[in-house]
Order: structure tokens, then C-alpha cells, then sequence
């Protein structure tokens, strides 16, 4: 039912109201403008005790960097990241609708879900999409059978991998993983190794870059490092370079005031909270 | 001592024929003769450029910098003003905003500049060489229709490779003041009244609307001033300072420059007093 | 060419110590020709916040109604003012549906928090990906000139006036780069206690 006054709620899942126009638009030699990719060099290991996985913080638009700290580790489920490289809206959405899919799916099940559902859930979603959502992720957690990481490219294939990456600085991170990796790393040398790589991408991808970030998956924990190293420190301004009051040309000013009627502040206790973890 | 000197070249012509006429020759034409550019080795050149003016989706390259300009240039009772912006855009950034795009060519001959910018900085220069070796050879100044036919049959000799510029060139010789247009296109016609550029439409509307023959040199300045003004206003490439000329039977004299800004607000204040009086 | 530079705009947002801002050109052209100087970009959603729409202008405007509508209809449901995260949540799912198809628009937000009181500014690409930095957002064509601006003029913990100079001066001045922007300006200045708008007088060439 749809009025003037009450206009009809949007069905779920994409819209597909705009393609004529823009295909038009295009045709009269106006492209669909690029979207922010991440340019990325992500990767990923088993070590002795779960998974290691690590991501550079650099968003791309074009030739521009458009973040210079993003965060290219999403949480999945609280014993599965995935790292996401390729079309950042991309990797952020699909992550995020998998995420809560997972969610469900461990209330329903009542039990930690493995992490080759999670897997299965992204490879065919993906590859529903045929490739035109460019997601291509590096899965990893730790369930019931033991630690477990997952390649998945944008058209729906996936790799199960000991070590894995991806990304424009795949390249340079692989050639880190493949002279390095070995069985049973303890977690210094997985961390120490993941690290490596990502630098390995960072200084020698010109799409990656900033910091590292961590997030290391192990039985029952996860610590997720942010910014475990800052590998490109932003020089020191020497000097401030701020205007004294008065420099710009004012036309009109209006001041609109807020008046604040009452404030009341609720306390809610944190451990009294509906605990859906466990 | 010249450094070609230490470094021992006796005799500079003579090594000049030795290098410059082989390799190097074949990719500097115009350090000897400026009027030669290099062309790429095609049998047809000027067919081959042209299909390198478009882009992967078909639309037309243009020389990007420096595209958007406005000039005009008028004639009157009292002789011949040219008024220009002086912005340079390559797509759209703005590399300057000070830019001249009046060349001095003699103190007789004023040329304006429109198109690419260094197409026409380039041809002005050769212009003005031409036109000096006129001067020493026949001892007088070259008369504007002969200045004016030299360029355009220069730039007619690279029709259709990618030249671009439309130019009016402003003076005062034997017959009076004198005032052409010339573009790459090899159009040559002398006029009363031209406005040149992306903002050409604008200031013909200021330009249209004000212009009469018995102005005052005061009353031209300022058409020629606010027709500029007024074109900067609206159009996206130009911009910057107002430079205003006038060609008198005396050579030229420089009027003034006025930042596009000054005059925004000064022509604004006078119309909201105007604006006021009325209500 | 890019539509997104069919009509020009430049935005920027800023956050401060306490406060943000946002700030805008009005001009509205088609490629070289300006048709107006007094076209809105930035639009209130909220008594802390704000949504700057750079783009096509036609999107600018569509993607303004279809937000007003969808912020309204939250505001019906909860009975409260939206936050600036959830408001930011909102715009890039609305633009995410449009994945395949998308509006022509990458939008600044701004805003403060309306009980913690924390400054928040945000800015996407055109299918929705959020960017939430901790210093200052832009967006339009004018972006490159901008990044460098604010790279420079930026610091942290700025007053409500040393943010108004901040801001300022990093637009004008980014803009006087761009042929496609400029035309007059508008700065918010958001405060606990009040909204400062302040109208800049800039080349108008």
C-alpha cells in the first residue's frame, strides 16, 4: 500500500532503481564513478595454539588515500575474524550480514559455530553474486575441531590453507609466509611472521599501507590487537599553522540555541545484562 | 669564456652541422627553424593526430590546459580595447590565476590568447620574431592584416593535428586602428566587436548591450572591464584579474588590473545601494 | 569526466575540542556554467547533527528526502532523536542497497553526540563505506585541495572559534583551486549549547 502520505517501506536486499539511469548516463560518457577499495595486503596463519590473522590500514580511492586507519579485521563471531580486501563498502556489508547470520544461527543451534559454516555462508553468497561483489577474504577461527583459515575469493571459490593472503600485497606477504612459515609456531614467532608480512606489503605495495593489525584467535580467546605496530609515524609539525580569530571575511553570522529542557541519565548495570554469549 | 669554449668547441657552427643536422636535428626542427615542429613520422600526419584526440569512451580530448579563458577586444572613437581574465585551468584545477594572456608584440600590436596555452605563447613568440625581421627588412612596422595573415598561415600548416587557439590581435598601423581574429581552425577576418573564449558567451551579453562607437575612452575601459567581469562570474574557467589595454594612435597603454574579487563586491555594493534607493 | 564533477561542490568536516563543524560552497553549475550561488548541500537532521550531500545535484536532493524520510520514521518508532553512529549506519545502508545501481553522492556527516556529548564526523564513498576518522572528513571535487588543506591546518582539540578559522581557511582556500566550487560558503559551527552559522565572503569567480 503505497500513498502520498504513508510511502511504501523499501523491500530488503539491493536495489536496482538507478541502473537505467546510470547505464545512460554512462553511455553519454559519464563512467559510474570508482568506489573506495581497500588496496590491501591481508594474511593470515595457523600457529601451535589457533590462527594469526593480520591487515594493513590503508583505503584507496583512486590514487587518493581515503583512510589512512581503517580496519580491515572484522569480527565474524566471537571465535571467528575475517579479513577483508577488494571493494571496502564490500567487505564491511557482507561481513557484517554474515556476522549476524552467524549470530542466529548459534542461538538457534546453541553451540559455537564452526568455522566451516561461516565459510560456507560467504562462498555462496559470493558466488550468487557471480564475482560482482568484490569481496575476497581471508576467514579464520578457532571451533570445537581445532583452528581452521579460509581463503575466499570474490567469484565463491575457497582455499583451506595452513597460511594464506591476499590483497595487491599478497605478493609481497606470500614471499614472507613461504620462506618463513612452519608448523607449530609459537605464538611470538606466528606474531613476529604475520607481522613481517604485512610490512612486507605496507613498504612494497604502493595500494597498502599505515599500520599493522593483529588479531590473534586462540582456544576460548581472542585478542585483536589495533595498531599492534605503527609502521609509518606521521612526522612531528614543527610549528602550529592556526589563524588568528578574525582572518576569514564574514558575511552573516546566526546563532541558533539548543536549550537543553532536562537531562536524565539512566545507569544500567553491565552485569545484569541479557548474557547471549555462552 | 662561453662553456662551449672550455669545453673545446672551436668553432660552434661548425659543430653545430655536425650534430644538429644528424639524430638530434630530426627531433628540435624548430631550434633551427621555428616555424617546423616535429611531427610524428606518419605518412599522413595530420590523420593520425586527429584520431589520438579522442579518449577510451569516445569523447574528444581537448588540449587540457589552459582551455577556458574570456577575451574581447573592441574598436571605438578612440581606438582599439582588448580586456582579458587571467585564469589557467587544466580540467578543472586551476593552475594560475595571474596568468597573462595578453602578448606584447610590438608597441603597435597587442595579440590576445585563447585555447591551449602553450600553443599560443608559442605561436605569439614566432609572431613577434616575424614580425621584428618585417620591420628590419622594409623599415616599417608590419601593418596588422599582414601580421595577422602570417599567423594564420602558420598555424594553417598544422590544421587539424591539434592545435588550438583562437586569437585577436589589436593595433594601429598605416590605415588606423585595426582589430583580427585568427584561430587554429586558419579563420582570419577583421571585425568591430570580438569576444573569444568559453566565456565569450557571457561577456557578449555584457559586451552587446553597452557597446556604441561614440563611447568614451573611460566609458570602454569600463564596458570591456564589467563584460569580463561578468563572463568570470558565471563561467567556471575564467577568472582570476581583469587586464585591461588600449590601443591609442600612440602604441598601446597598459589601463589597469582588477582582481576579479574587488570588482564582485564593488559592483555589488553599488547595486544593493541601488536596490535600497528604489524601495 | 566524472558525474560527480558534473555540478561541483566541496565540503569538509572538522572535529574540535566539544564541538564540530561543517562546512560547504554553494554553488550550483552545470560543467562550466554556474547556474546558482545560493544552493544547499548541507542539511540539518537533527539538533546535533548535520549531512553534507557532494555530488550530482539531482542525488543531493533525492538522497536528502529518502533520508528525512527514513530518520522520521525511526524518530516515530523510538520516540528519540537519532545519534550520529546510528544516523551514519542508516545513510550507508541506504546507499549499500543501491550497490549495483548507486546514487551519485558521497556524503560528510557531522554531529555530536546528544547525550555523551562526543564529537563525530564521518564521510563514504558512493555505495556506502563508512570512514570515521578521528580528525576531519571531505568530500566533492575539490577533495584532493582538501586533504591537503586540512593534512596541514588541522590539530587536535580546537576551540569552537580556532575551528571556525580552521575550517574556514582550509575550504577557501581549496576551493580557489577548483574551478567547479566556490561561490560563497557556509560554516556550522555545533556546540552543546548552540548552532553557529556563519556565511563566508569568498571570490565569487
Amino acid at each position: 500500500m503505497s500513498s502520498v502520505l504513508c510511502p511504501d517501506i523499501p523491500n530488503s536486499g539491493f536495489s536496482f532503481d538507478n541502473c537505467a539511469r546510470n547505464a545512460t548516463l554512462e553511455g553519454k560518457g559519464f563512467p559510474v564513478p570508482k568506489a573506495t577499495k581497500t588496496g590491501t595486503t591481508i594474511a593470515g596463519i595457523i600457529y601451535e595454539d589457533g590462527v594469526i590473522l593480520g591487515a594493513d590500514t590503508r583505503a584507496t580511492e583512486d590514487t587518493t588515500v581515503s583512510d589512512k586507519n581503517c580496519r580491515k579485521i572484522h569480527y565474524l563471531a566471537s571465535n571467528m575474524y575475517c579479513c577483508g580486501a577488494g571493494t571496502a563498502a564490500d567487505t564491511e556489508m557482507t561481513t557484517n550480514m554474515i556476522a549476524s547470520q552467524l549470530e542466529l544461527h548459534r542461538l538457534f543451534t546453541n553451540r559455537t559455530v564452526p568455522v566451516c559454516t561461516a565459510n560456507q555462508l560467504l562462498k555462496q553468497y559470493l558466488f550468487r553474486y557471480q564475482g560482482y561483489i568484490g569481496a575476497a577474504l581471508v576467514l579464520g577461527g578457532v571451533d570445537n575441531t581445532g583452528p581452521h583459515l579460509y581463503s575466499i575469493y570474490p567469484h565463491g571459490s575457497t582455499d583451506k590453507l595452513p597460511y594464506t593472503t591476499m590483497g595487491s600485497g599478497s605478493l609481497a606477504a606470500m614471499a614472507v609466509f613461504e620462506s618463513r612459515w612452519k608448523p607449530g609456531l609459537t605464538e611470538e614467532e606466528g606474531k613476529k611472521l604475520v607481522r613481517d608480512a604485512i610490512a612486507a606489503g605496507i613498504f612494497n605495495d604502493l595500494g597498502s599501507g599505515s599500520n599493522v593489525d593483529l588479531c590473534v584467535i586462540r582456544k576460548g580467546s581472542v585478542e585483536y590487537l589495533r595498531t599492534y605496530e605503527e609502521a609509518n609515524k606521521k612526522g612531528k609539525r614543527q610549528s602550529s599553522y592556526r589563524y588568528p580569530p578574525g582572518t576569514t571575511a564574514i558575511l552573516s553570522t546566526k546563532t541558533a540555541n539548543i536549550e537543553v529542557h532536562d537531562v536524565s541519565i539512566q545507569r544500567i548495570d553491565t552485569d545484569l545484562l541479557m548474557d547471549t554469549t555462552s | 669564456m662561453a662553456l662551449a669554449e672550455i669545453c673545446g668547441f672551436k668553432n660552434f657552427d661548425s659543430c653545430n652541422n655536425g650534430i644538429l643536422d644528424t639524430n638530434i636535428a630530426k627531433s628540435n626542427f624548430n631550434f633551427t627553424n621555428n616555424l617546423e615542429l616535429a611531427v610524428p613520422p606518419y605518412s599522413n600526419p595530420a590523420h593520425m593526430l586527429a584520431q589520438l584526440n579522442k579518449d577510451e569512451t569516445g569523447r574528444e580530448i581537448k588540449i587540457k590546459f589552459d582551455h577556458g579563458t574570456t577575451t574581447l577586444g573592441f574598436q571605438y572613437q578612440g581606438g582599439v580595447v582588448l580586456a582579458v581574465d587571467s585564469r589557467a585551468t587544466g580540467g578543472s584545477f586551476i593552475g594560475s590565476q595571474t596568468m597573462k594572456k595578453i602578448v606584447e608584440i610590438n608597441d603597435f600590436l597587442l595579440g590576445t590568447l585563447a585555447g591551449g596555452a602553450a600553443d599560443c605563447v608559442y605561436w605569439d613568440r614566432v609572431l613577434a620574431k616575424q614580425c621584428r625581421m618585417y620591420e628590419l627588412r622594409n623599415r616599417e612596422r608590419i601593418s596588422v592584416a599582414a601580421a595577422s595573415k602570417l599567423m594564420a598561415n602558420m598555424v594553417y600548416n598544422y590544421k587539424g593535428m591539434g592545435l588550438s587557439m583562437g586569437m585577436m590581435l589589436a593595433g594601429w598601423d598605416k590605415r588606423g586602428p585595426q582589430l583580427y581574429y585568427v584561430d587554429s581552425e586558419g579563420t582570419r577576418t577583421p571585425g568591430k566587436v570580438f569576444s573569444v573564449g568559453s566565456g565569450s558567451v557571457y561577456a557578449f551579453g555584457v559586451l552587446d548591450s553597452g557597446y556604441k562607437w561614440d563611447l568614451t575612452d573611460e566609458e570602454a575601459y569600463e564596458l570591456g572591464r564589467r563584460s569580463i567581469y561578468h563572463a568570470t562570474h558565471r563561467d567556471a574557467y575564467s577568472g582570476g584579474i581583469v587586464r585591461v589595454y588600449h590601443m591609442k594612435s600612440t602604441g598601446w597603454v597598459h589601463i589597469d588590473n582588477n582582481d576579479c574579487m574587488d570588482l564582485h563586491y564593488k559592483y555589488k555594493e553599488v547595486k544593493d545601494t541601488a536596490e535600497n534607493e528604489i524601495i | 569526466m566524472s558525474i560527480l564533477s558534473y555540478n561541483g561542490s566541496a565540503m569538509v568536516a572538522m572535529k574540535g575540542k566539544n564541538c564540530v563543524a561543517i562546512a560547504t560552497d554553494k554553488r550550483f553549475g552545470i560543467q562550466a556554467q554556474t547556474i546558482s550561488m545560493d544552493f544547499p548541500k548541507v542539511f540539518q537532521m537533527g539538533p546535533h547533527l548535520f549531512i553534507g550531500l557532494p555530488g550530482l545535484a539531482t542525488d543531493t536532493q533525492t538522497v536528502m528526502e529518502k533520508l528525512r524520510f527514513r530518520k522520521n520514521l525511526y524518530e516515530l518508532k523510538e520516540n528519540r532523536h537519532i545519534t550520529p553512529t546510528v544516523f551514519a549506519s542508516l545513510v550507508s545502508n541506504m546507499l549499500y542497497e543501491k550497490r549495483f545501481g548507486p546514487f551519485f553522492v558521497e556524503p560528510v556527516i557531522a554531529g555530536l553526540d546528544s547525550k555523551t556529548g562526543e564529537p563525530f564526523v564521518c564521510n563514504m564513498d558512493l555505495i556506502g563505506c563508512p570512514n570515521a576518522p578521528e580528525d576531519f572528513v571531505v568530500g566533492g571535487t575539490a577533495s584532493a585541495q582538501l586533504y591537503g588543506m586540512c593534512e596541514s591546518l588541522w590539530e587536535p582539540d580546537l576551540g569552537p572559534d580556532d575551528l571556525f578559522e580552521t575550517i574556514s581557511q582550509a575550504l577557501i582556500n581549496a576551493f580557489d583551486r577548483d574551478a567547479i566550487s566556490g561561490w560563497g560558503a557556509t560554516v556550522y559551527i555545533i556546540e552543546k549549547d548552540k548552532i553557529t552559522t556563519k556565511e563566508l565572503k569568498t571570490r565569487m569567480d
